[in-house]
């Protein structure tokens, strides 16, 4: 299965073969190895790190190829939940989530429960809890999947919280745009998922983060000062070009 | 098109709307209110505003049953067209305790309750982009002008003009269609409409990203609808630049049936579907515009019509003066002997000055009778000079009646029997190919 294997014990020995120069070229190096040698996870420091590469390449997407998403919280933060879960038991749960969040509002509208806005949405977040317990509860039963009963509670309540802004960013929208958005969000997490856990991409991280950032940083500046088009938009605007 | 003349996202951001922006304008074109309120003092026409809520007591507190038969309840922040609740008539049958009721463009039944309820979602922020506090106002209902009937379902359409530098760049008519429900927000599934900038008349249409040539689910072209007030309309979009402060802006302009245009409200980063509406691309008419010295609303509008203009402008400008533009070879129908109409080809030849039919032509239709015969004229040939009538002839050309004197010539050896001088082409404009 594709599933994220910090493989701290390979990554640990690298850091220790590596030897440094000048503490001033290398001052996140240090900072690394010292944080390690306090008994910080090297998992938490290798995620730390890569967060501003998911970050630049979620902003490239919206950029340079023209994806939506809903902004760039929610895909990283689906990202996250991704490496804790695996990407398979992620999907399933946001799928279930989205669908019965997105199910619960209609059923609102139309049995005409004229709710004030709040009051409603904690209404559809106590739906999503209901679900997401039946599925906890039934799921390692029925499907035989023991990475359900697993699961660590933190990224099941991002999860949950993400309906809101799901429902939300539905509001204003068509069904059609909200059903693409919500693909273009899994692609990009998905996206995010697969540079999280590139196992070159980490060591690279981890070995060399002055050069690492900085690219990252130059990365965020270029794309901050595109002024061309993006890959979508001249699909987009075909007939304009073809005339 | 070269791909540099066209607008996306990133430039629209980087090289108009930032830079030409003010923060402030930015911030009055967010709320309705905000610019209403800066569009009233600049004598710019707006909507009537009958009410303005801002907590829940104005809500509490204000005398429902006091509105008129129709109005706008809308949100001041609202995003893309959500939120607004249009209401066409009082209901005839009041609801079940005994309360008004009114009927929406929608067709839908809302009374009281509901209208609070509604006025309620939109305080607390539900349509307002994330979610912040926001005000609703109800305000005049704009009809639609007896010009779009045809074109729209149900809604108001409206005009949306780019303004950039104070040179109203480009312009869209918006139709409401039944799946925008009524609504002319183009991402909803409302008809965008290119409009050529000199004479406010329609070219290109496009639905869904798709160009279309008839209104969906009929055969009405949606091409060459004239739009009433034209000049005013870019007069008053481009006036709002300036009091509120944006560079480069989208106003959304509709036209009341009576009281003409009104400026509906205004947006600091205007879409870019307009540009495939009138098969033009934004960035390289901005190109031209940008730095410009305009002084005056009226200049900008009168660069923008010099500089923007379609190839059929001229064509409808002179029409407008009362002109009609025929081809080199035209059908026309003559007036025979008898009074019988006959459709014939004929060459419209500038070169001429006056009108000739062939002799055998004349001679079928019974013009050559004496009773017709006007006079004779010289002509020269190679063997020397002769004599040929001139005869009363009366014709249609484009649809004007033409009666003149006209020569007789031998023709037989060529396709058109007639030709139509210069004499007989005053108000008529040649289209030379």
């Amino acid at each position: 299965m594709f599933r994220i294997n910090f493989e701290a014990d390979v990554l640990l020995a690298l850091v220790g073969q590596q030897e440094l120069g000048s503490a001033w070229l290398h001052p996140i190096s240090y900072a690394i190895r010292n944080a390690l040698t306090q008994g910080v996870p090297i998992d938490n420091i290798v995620l730390l790190l890569l967060l501003p590469l998911v970050a630049a390449v979620i902003a490239a997407s919206r950029h340079l190829i023209g994806l939506r998403g809903f902004g760039i919280f929610l895909p990283a933060a689906l990202s996250a939940v991704f490496v804790a879960t695996g990407p398979v038991v992620g999907i399933g749960l946001f799928l279930v989530i989205v669908t019965v969040s997105t199910f619960s509002r209609m059923l609102l509208r139309r049995l005409r429960v004229k709710l004030q806005y709040l009051p409603r949405m904690a209404l559809i977040l106590l739906v999503v809890v209901l679900a997401v317990l039946a599925i906890l509860f039934v799921g390692p039963q029925i499907f035989g999947r023991r990475e359900l009963a697993e699961v660590s509670i933190f990224p099941v309540i991002i999860l949950v919280l993400l309906a809101e802004d799901f429902t939300r960013a539905q509001l204003g929208k068509s069904i059609r745009i909200a059903a693409s958005l919500t693909v273009e969000t899994l692609i990009l997490a998905l996206m995010s998922f697969v540079f999280l856990s590139l196992s070159a991409l980490q060591e690279f991280a981890l070995l060399n983060p002055e050069i690492y950032l900085l690219m990252v940083l130059g990365l965020d500046l270029f794309l901050g000062t595109y002024s061309g088009l993006r890959l979508l938009e001249i699909w987009r605007f075909r007939k304009l070009i073809r005339n | 098109m070269h791909l540099s003349s066209i607008l996306g996202l990133n430039a629209r951001f980087q090289l108009y709307s930032y830079p030409s922006n003010s923060r402030r304008g930015r911030k009055v074109a967010g709320s309705k209110l905000l610019t209403k309120r800066i569009l009233r003092k600049a004598e710019i026409p707006i909507p009537e505003i009958y009410a303005k809520f801002t907590t829940q007591e104005d809500i509490y507190n204000f005398d429902w049953t006091k509105l008129p038969e129709r109005f706008a309840f809308k949100p001041s922040r609202g995003l893309g067209g959500e939120g607004i609740v249009v209401v066409r008539k009082k209901a005839t049958r009041h609801s079940s305790s005994g309360q008004v009721e009114w009927i929406t463009t929608q067709r839908t039944r809302v009374g009281i309750e509901d209208l609070k309820l509604h006025g309620m979602d939109i305080l607390e922020g539900a349509y307002s982009a994330g979610n912040v506090p926001d005000n609703a106002f109800i305000e005049e209902f704009v009809g639609r002008n007896k010009a779009f009937r045809r074109y729209a379902y149900r809604g108001t359409p409206d005009i949306r003009v780019i303004v950039y530098n104070k040179v109203p760049v480009m312009a869209m008519l918006r139709l409401p269609t039944r799946e925008s429900s009524g609504r002319a927000n183009i991402h909803q599934g409302a008809l965008g409409v290119g409009v050529d900038i000199a004479t406010g008349v329609t070219t290109h249409a496009v639905w869904h990203g798709n160009l279309i040539r008839f209104k969906p689910g009929s055969k009405r072209k949606l091409h060459g609808i004239k739009i009433p007030q034209w000049n005013r309309i870019l007069e008053i979009a481009t006036a709002c630049s300036e009091p509120i402060g944006l560079g480069y802006l989208g106003v959304d302009v509709v036209l009341h049936p009576e009281k003409g245009p009104m400026v509906l409200e205004v947006n600091a980063e205007p879409g870019l579907e307009i540009q495939l509406a009138n098969i033009a691309g934004l960035r390289r008419r901005l190109d031209r515009v940008e730095g410009l010295y305009v002084e005056s609303t009226q200049q900008g509008v009168q660069i923008a019509k010099a500089l923007f203009a379609s190839s059929f402008a001229a064509r409808v400008r002179a029409e407008a003066e009362g002109g009609k533009t025929v081809n080199i070879f035209e059908m026309i129908k003559i007036q025979g002997g008898q009074g019988q109409k006959i459709e014939v080809q004929a060459k419209v030849d500038s070169g001429a000055w006056r009108t000739s039919v062939d002799w055998t032509l004349a001679e079928k239709l019974g013009l050559l009778k004496e009773s017709n015969i006007l006079g004779t004229r010289k002509v020269r040939n190679p063997l020397g000079e002769e004599r040929r009538p001139i005869i009363g002839l009366t014709f249609w050309l484009g649809g004007k009646k033409i009666s003149t004197a006209a020569g007789v010539s031998f023709r037989g050896h060529l396709k058109k029997k007639v030709i139509i001088g210069r004499r007989d082409l005053t108000g008529f404009l040649v289209q030379p190919h």
